[in-house]
């Protein structure tokens, strides 16, 4: 067994790289289908560093990045020499870019066959950075403040706060800073405005995106690693398309309002239409912004740009190239009215909730 | 199907309560849907029971849609009970439960109402590796502008300038951002001063 403060760096073997035996005792209601250990997940062991042992050596570095990068995009991967290993194996360090994927990734690829060996993927948070372990621990933060919808108090309670504001940045909250000139604020680090583009894409295969709600026993996933998918919720992306319309491919984009300007938040499938119907209705407050007639939506974002208007040179083919174009600007008017139908049915949802007991 | 969740949560609390209280055989009884006893061959202990439910709960509170059962369900106040157990897996998986739902703005107040600072800041002594770095990364959760007199407490910065020093990356990253992120210069600089002239203070977790 390793010690915990070896000083061997961060390639030394830790305690919590030991794969713990399984646990045999659990009672019958909690027993999933695979015999688990007891371990409790925390942000702190999670990382977007995954270490694999067991790779059989065999040079299949290519091939192992190359499955491992199915489950999002990565950072960083070299072989880890230093690290003991079972005869005829290797050992590798893959860094994600978002810890989601590797979470994702982990629970895929821990226990996998991979050319005849077993695979044993943990997470490696040993390697990260002073500056990553902040930012994992910033990202958990703005998590929990969306999923709790406490995002707002920062705003809401310090109008006079531009100190505050300056201190706010990107890098770190410095309380220390701030509570001395605002002593009657509640200034509380906890609260951060989310930063517009955070996103939490992956590339995770949509089919699973119900199951962000934790329920069964009986199911197959630990709660930690199912919490792991809430970021990638149901994101309210255009091609939601009622009725199996589908708009012409130059047009893929209608201009339907994207609820949360690409932050996603943690909600139940049919909270998600509720808050976009109220959001319409909030819109239609302040219709001055461009639509037509009876559109119902509020643009946000960039407008589509117009169809390059082309002289081909001939007549006929200008006469043909501007039927083309009206054809197409009626379909797409088209797809905008159809798009809008659904949302006055919107308490009843198309596709029925999966439920889990 | 939220109330199937909140059954499934009380069971696991019902079960805790009665292993705790009572022998084996109880157990499974006033448990939701259990048939039987484990029909498992290993015997397990009173203890392993507690600690696989433990870990369960402290999992189950890194997802913020079950902050409201586990409140209702006082399972902060279980956690906290925890940490001043004798069973160092106990308070591992209480601490790191703590740790993962003290972010929520209504978990850290109650947390802190409960006067539960004081017994995560000993955790900074357990020789448990998990232990302390679920509670130094707990204290820096916990940390608002009433709170951080006691979460940075000089006792406490000493702590991490020397945890910030550790050959072990995770502790020094995250004592290393407490020190950047929650404290002031005077007063890391004071605790400097302060542990060039005394050797009194927080241990090191055993390797």
């Amino acid at each position: 067994k390793m010690a915990a403060g070896s000083s061997g760096g961060p390639g030394a073997p830790c305690r919590h790289h030991a794969q713990l035996g399984a646990c045999e005792t659990r009672a019958k209601y909690r027993e999933g289908w695979r015999p688990r250990a007891v371990k409790v997940y925390t942000i702190n062991l999670e990382s977007r560093y995954l270490l694999i042992q067991g790779v059989p050596a065999l040079g299949v570095m290519k091939e192992l990045v190359e499955q491992f990068a199915l489950y999002g995009a990565i950072e960083e991967y070299h072989a880890l020499d230093e690290y003991p290993a079972e005869q005829f194996t290797e050992v590798y360090l893959i860094k994600f870019k978002k810890l989601q994927c590797a979470r994702v990734a982990k629970k895929k690829m821990d226990e996998r066959s991979f050319f005849g060996s077993l695979l044993h993927v943990c997470y490696a948070p040993e390697f990260e950075t002073v500056q990553e372990t902040r930012e994992k621990l910033q990202d958990r933060r703005r998590y929990i403040a969306k999923a709790t919808n406490q995002r707002d108090c920062f705003v809401l309670k310090n109008v006079e706060g531009s100190k505050k504001t300056a201190s706010k940045n990107s890098e770190h909250d410095r309380p220390w800073s701030t509570s001395g000139s605002h002593a009657a604020s509640n200034w509380d680090p906890s609260c951060f405005t989310t930063a517009p583009g955070v996103s939490h894409n992956t590339a995770y295969p949509s089919g699973n995106q119900n199951q962000s709600l934790l329920t069964s026993p009986h199911y197959d996933n630990s709660c930690a690693e199912i919490s792991g998918y809430f970021g990638q919720n149901t994101s309210l992306t255009p091609s939601v398309h009622p009725g199996g319309h589908t708009p012409p491919a130059s047009l893929m984009q209608p201009r339907m309002v994207p609820a949360y300007n690409g932050i996603d938040r943690f909600m139940p499938r049919t909270t998600h239409l509720q808050e976009r119907k109220r959001k319409r209705e909030e819109g239609n407050k302040f219709s001055l912004i461009g639509t037509s007639e009876d559109n119902t939506e509020v643009v946000i974002g960039p407008q589509l740009p117009e169809i390059p208007k082309v002289d081909m040179d001939d007549e006929s083919l200008n006469t043909s190239a501007t039927l083309i174009r009206n054809k197409l600007k009626e379909v797409a008017d088209s797809v905008s009215t159809s798009v809008k139908k659904p949302e006055s049915s919107s308490a009843k949802p198309p596709v029925k909730q999966r439920r889990r007991i | 199907m939220e109330l199937g969740r909140l059954e499934y949560l009380q069971a696991l609390v019902t079960e805790f309560q009665v292993t705790d209280s009572t022998g084996n055989e109880r157990r499974c009884s006033l448990a939701l849907s259990v048939s039987s006893v484990s029909s498992h061959a290993q015997p397990f202990s009173l203890t392993e029971a507690r600690e696989q439910v433990l870990a369960n709960l402290a999992n189950f509170a890194y997802d913020p849609s079950n902050y409201e059962y586990l409140r209702q369900l006082q399972v902060l106040d279980l956690f906290l009970d925890m940490l001043t157990e004798d069973n160092e897996t106990l308070v591992e998986f209480a601490i790191g439960g703590l740790c993962n739902l003290c972010l929520d703005k209504t978990n850290k107040e109650y947390i802190l109402e409960a006067n539960g600072v004081e017994p995560i800041i000993n955790c900074l002594s357990s020789s448990n590796e998990e232990t302390v770095v679920s509670a130094v990364t707990t204290l820096m959760f916990l940390t608002t502008p009433q709170s951080r007199v006691q979460t940075t407490a000089l006792p406490v910065v000493e702590c991490m300038l020397r945890f910030s020093l550790s050959a072990n990356t995770r502790l020094s990253n995250l004592a290393s951002i407490f020190l950047q992120d929650y404290c002031s210069p005077p007063q890391v600089e004071e605790a400097r001063n302060l542990s060039k002239h005394t050797a009194v203070g927080i241990p090191l977790p055993k390797d």
